[in-house]
């Protein structure tokens, strides 16, 4: 079993690339699509809700194989771990905006008040009063999606990134020990999951113990 | 944007760059609407420096609605508000002036809620400290140093590392105070800051706005306790149907009101 975990292992590498900068991608960019869905404009609301909708729409190997295979077509060609990292990345984008958005429905209109009155600038009134509360809501649910897309990660390896499911199933069909290298590989997400969920329910612990949304 | 003609009930053009010395506020014209709905029509109320004046009238009468106006926290549809020498005009419900005179009128105009407002994610202190720091670029320390001499002055230095939750309504609205005064304004504006309060504890409140209005303050607020209304400001205006329909000393508005309103208002509220 050491020798089957020895060469699954390496595609570590790939499938935390993809998962993390996926998940910054979608961090970043979730919050300006969660904004844009703030705006007074009406056709700025409308085109992030598409977006967002179409996006959620189309399954997640569809828009990999539409980034890998059909932009080519025109010439815009990407690696395989650039191609999966950024379409998980923008497919995180509208998740997480979803998330967000819950966050910040939950702020009360007071808050909003209180910060314009006490004359804070709107960036401060996003990083100081805004940011804070919405991850308060938000952050259980940020960290439950961050495990989504770590197994969704695992799609990749259908373009050819050799990350650790590819290497399992290569594994598996050199040797024949398909229960075994499929159950490793199993264990591994495990492994990586459940601390992202243990400090999740842990930091929600320790800041409910000190303040919750009224 | 057509700026040099704005359609001012009294017809005065461009507004002056600096207001008389002597003007604490002064809202000129104010005209809001909601949809079709006028929450304030035509509006004027000129408060001295030092000046305190309640605003008394039925719930929906746009006793808020002035006081948002008054910090910009609505857009008035039209009229034009002075804070000092800061001077913002709204036109077809555009401000004219750019968001720096905004910011110097929020600056200058604190203002208490009936709801409190704190920050829950902030304790006390970080409550009173953080927008002094922000706003008024003061240091950590110095900011954290003001604000412990403020909560000492409501009366909360012991609630300073308490986080709003665990603090009683009263407790939060004087840290809410303690937060306004924080930045030295020139006018507060108190949106009925005791009408989520039980009566002995809105009684505390009541105490500290009359310090501050013995201090020197200069302050308008709305509310519906009489006895503040009466006691302790220098003019009482009566707003009815987003109109000021009258306006005077307290003890002639309440003792001998001009207007039929009033009259009916008062006898609802007094008899209560």
């Amino acid at each position: 079993m050491g020798d089957e975990l020895s060469h699954i292992l390496p595609g570590l590498r790939d499938t935390a690339i993809i998962t993390c900068g996926a998940y910054l991608i979608g961090a970043v960019l979730g919050a300006f699509v969660a904004a844009a869905r703030r705006v007074r404009r009406r056709p700025v609301r409308l085109l992030a809700w598409s977006l967002v909708e179409l996006v959620r729409a189309v399954p997640v190997l569809v828009w990999l194989f539409l980034v890998f295979y059909g932009l080519p077509q025109y010439g815009i060609s990407f690696s395989p771990v650039v191609a999966a990292t950024l379409t998980l990345g923008v497919i995180a984008s509208s998740y997480l905006s979803e998330i967000y958005r819950g966050g910040l429905a939950a702020i009360g209109r007071g808050q909003w008040d209180a910060s314009a009155a006490l004359g804070l600038s709107r960036r401060d009134t996003a990083l100081r009063v805004i940011v804070p509360q919405t991850l308060r809501v938000s952050g259980p649910a940020m960290a439950g999606y961050g495990i989504w897309l770590l197994k969704d990660s695992a799609l990749a390896s259908t373009i050819g990134v050799v990350e650790l499911t590819y290497r399992a199933s290569a594994e598996a069909q050199s040797t024949g020990k398909g229960m075994t290298v499929f159950a490793i590989v199993g264990v591994i997400y495990l492994l990586l999951g459940l601390p992202l969920a243990l400090a999740s329910r842990s930091v929600d612990r320790r800041m409910r113990s000190r303040w919750s949304m009224s | 944007m057509n700026s040099s003609s704005p359609a001012d009930a009294d017809g005065t053009s461009a507004p002056p760059l600096v207001a008389p010395a002597s003007v604490g506020v002064s809202a000129t014209g104010i005209c809001k609407e909601f949809g079709d709905h006028a929450a304030l029509t035509d509006v004027t109320l000129d408060v001295d420096v030092g000046e305190v004046v309640s605003v008394i009238g039925p719930s929906g009468a746009g006793k808020t609605t002035l006081l948002r106006c008054i910090n910009m926290l609505e857009i008035p549809t039209s009229g034009r508000v002075t804070v000092g020498d800061v001077v913002l005009e709204a036109v077809d419900g555009q401000l004219q002036q750019p968001r720096s005179v905004l910011a110097a009128l929020r600056r200058s105009a604190g203002m208490v809620f009936q709801s409190f407002n704190l920050f829950p994610h902030l304790t006390v202190l970080r409550n009173v400290a953080m927008p002094q720091e922000r706003v008024l670029g003061r240091s950590r320390e110095e900011a954290e140093a003001s604000s412990l001499a403020l909560l000492e002055r409501v009366g909360l230095r012991e609630k300073a590392h308490a986080y709003p939750e665990r603090c009683s309504g009263g407790q939060q609205q004087r840290v809410a105070i303690a937060r306004a005064l924080a930045l030295k304004p020139a006018v507060m504006l108190f949106d009925e800051p005791t009408s989520a309060l039980d009566p002995e504890v809105g009684a505390e409140i009541l105490a500290i706005m009359r310090e501050l209005a013995a201090d020197g303050m200069t302050m308008i607020v709305a509310t519906h306790e009489m006895s503040f209304a009466k006691e302790a400001s220098d003019r009482i205006v009566v707003m009815v149907d987003g109109r000021i329909i009258e306006a005077g000393a307290p003890a002639e508005v309440i003792h001998n009101p001009s207007h039929e309103r009033t009259r009916r208002f008062l006898r609802a509220v007094l008899n209560r």
